[in-house]
């Protein structure tokens, strides 16, 4: 993306040249793109995301590949999550654009099963292993011209317990001498979410134990469904020649099983599996500034984000990034990021003594709490030699290494009488990037 | 109570579409000539810069939070796509 982002600056400054000149050329393409753009997205979604069946004249092709581990920890809690990805994109013509990615999530751990079980701290007894790899495949076709870009996207996504399948659909377009930028997106997902057979009263119904059956004819396993809609809408405006602002807004809509089969709570005597309402509806607002400070090459940002749903979480993030170029191939981001909310209207530190109707959750990430996430990110990119190559091949090749603390305040919630032990974590990424 | 509740809410959403509204229509008298774009054009300034680090970032976040979206979307602003 950086890569991206560094042609796109290339083409400005060549734009910046040429005057006016680019401008018709873009709007001059405009046209074309609809009649065979549009035909060709189409026949490519059909083909799938086969990279090989370039078009003459493939402008910008590229390949990602990061892997990220987030690893956090505190007393017999821990966990660790490997998640690598990789994406291409390839272009057929002028107006086409394929896209494919795997990415997976690869977790190993222990986690609480029953919440507030009696213990004088959290221990092994009440902890579950956890061992689980989500894969998730997904390919996209977009049709563009210089000003308008429309793309339509699906997404498989497996683990021995979760189904996912989802489509999206945006749409991209730049007003008023590309000042303004405006975008819009829809995805639904369909998802099954495997749990235990049987017709339960909710505070009788167990936990379920392991994902052993799932998605099979087992006759101890069921799946729920759950549906969601999320729409999302951008706007991106130019305000002077140093400042950019960002607006953004999105909402979901959630039905279905939204609980953890796993994770089970004291709500008397025994322990019941957690549950949650099956509808919620979530909304957000976010807004941003970067500011170019010409005195010293680096801009500054800085983003803040309300958020609100119908299980009543409200919550508030802000957050502040300084992005400096070092040397001429290398810069330096700097970000921190503040976040607090609110608890979930049925969640209670104690269903004994102060139970909340219906529902109830083990969920800590329901209960009140704040957060601070701060880290640093290198960013090289490769000069190229004199023909434009980079390792005689590519194009264009950027790294990207960045690392992250993340610290976690759960004032409000208690494994029984014992605090969360587990609330630093780290996040460490190394990212390659290279053009065609 | 409810009703109250449910009223504010709808006057502060009310008030913040107007708002949006004011500002979309106002950024298309903002205007920014080609020429003066050479900083907005920088890696820096750019929306889309997080790459798939920043996705990783925001899928491990999200996990962790009880709330979800209105981070900010990779739609150009560069002026330059």
């Amino acid at each position: 993306m950086q890569l991206m982002a560094q042609r796109r600056h290339q083409r400005q400054t060549e734009c910046l040249r040429s005057g006016a000149v680019g401008m018709r050329h873009a709007q001059a393409s405009h046209g074309r793109a609809h009649g065979w753009g549009a035909r060709c997205g189409w026949c490519a979604l059909a083909l799938g995301v086969v990279l090989g069946v370039a078009a003459p004249g493939a402008a910008e092709d590229s390949v990602g590949a990061a892997s990220s581990v987030f690893n956090e920890s505190g007393g017999p809690l821990h966990m660790t999550v490997v998640v690598p990805t990789v994406k291409a994109s390839k272009d057929l013509g002028q107006a086409v654009t394929l896209r494919a990615g795997w990415t997976a999530d690869v977790v190993s751990g222990a986690s609480v099963a029953v919440v507030d079980a009696p213990a004088a701290k959290v221990d092994a007894i009440s902890s579950a292993t956890v061992t689980d790899t989500r894969h998730a495949f997904n390919g996209s076709v977009e049709v563009h011209d210089g000003l308008a870009a429309l793309a339509v996207g699906y997404t498989h996504a497996f683990e021995n317990d979760y189904l996912s399948n989802a489509l999206n659909v945006s749409a991209r377009t730049d007003l008023w001498d590309r000042d303004t930028t405006l975008q819009i997106s829809y995805a639904r997902a369909f998802d099954e979410v495997c749990d235990l057979a049987g017709s339960f009263d909710p505070v009788m119904k167990p936990r379920l134990d392991s994902s052993k059956g799932c998605f099979s004819d087992h006759k101890t396993r069921t799946e729920h469904d759950l549906a969601s809609h999320t729409w999302q809408a951008a706007w991106t405006q130019a305000l002077t020649p140093i400042l950019s602002l960002q607006v953004s807004g999105s909402a979901q809509v959630n039905h279905g099983f939204q609980s953890n089969p796993y994770r089970a709570v004291r709500i008397g005597r025994t322990a019941a599996q957690e549950h949650h309402p099956i509808d919620r509806a979530r909304y957000s607002l976010g807004a941003g500034l970067r500011l170019w400070i010409a005195a010293l090459g680096g801009s500054l940002s800085t983003q803040a984000r309300a958020y609100r749903d119908t299980w009543d979480i409200s919550s508030l993030s802000g957050e502040l990034g300084y992005d400096q170029t070092l040397v001429a191939q290398l810069r330096l981001r700097l970000r921190g990021r503040y976040y607090t909310q609110t608890a979930a209207a049925f969640y209670s530190d104690d269903y004994v003594l102060d139970p909340r109707g219906q529902y109830f959750t083990g969920d800590r990430e329901l209960s009140p709490l704040q957060s601070v996430l701060a880290g640093p990110a290198l960013l090289w990119t490769a000069p190229t030699d004199d023909r434009g190559h980079v390792l005689g091949v590519l194009s264009g090749f950027e790294l990207t290494l960045k690392g992250d603390v993340l610290k976690t305040y759960f004032n409000h919630f208690h494994y029984d009488k014992a605090p969360v032990p587990n609330t630093f974590a780290l996040i460490g990424t190394l990212e390659l990037h290279g053009l065609f | 109570m409810q009703d109250s509740a449910s009223s504010s809410e709808l006057r502060a959403l009310l008030a913040c579409g107007l708002l949006l509204l004011m500002a979309a229509l106002g950024g298309g008298c903002a205007t920014v000539r080609p020429e003066e774009k050479e900083y907005l054009a920088e890696p820096a300034m750019s929306w889309s810069s997080g790459g798939i680090a920043k996705e990783h970032e925001d899928h491990m976040v999200d996990n962790r939070e009880g709330s979800f979206g209105g981070e900010s979307s990779p739609a150009g602003g560069c002026g330059c796509n």
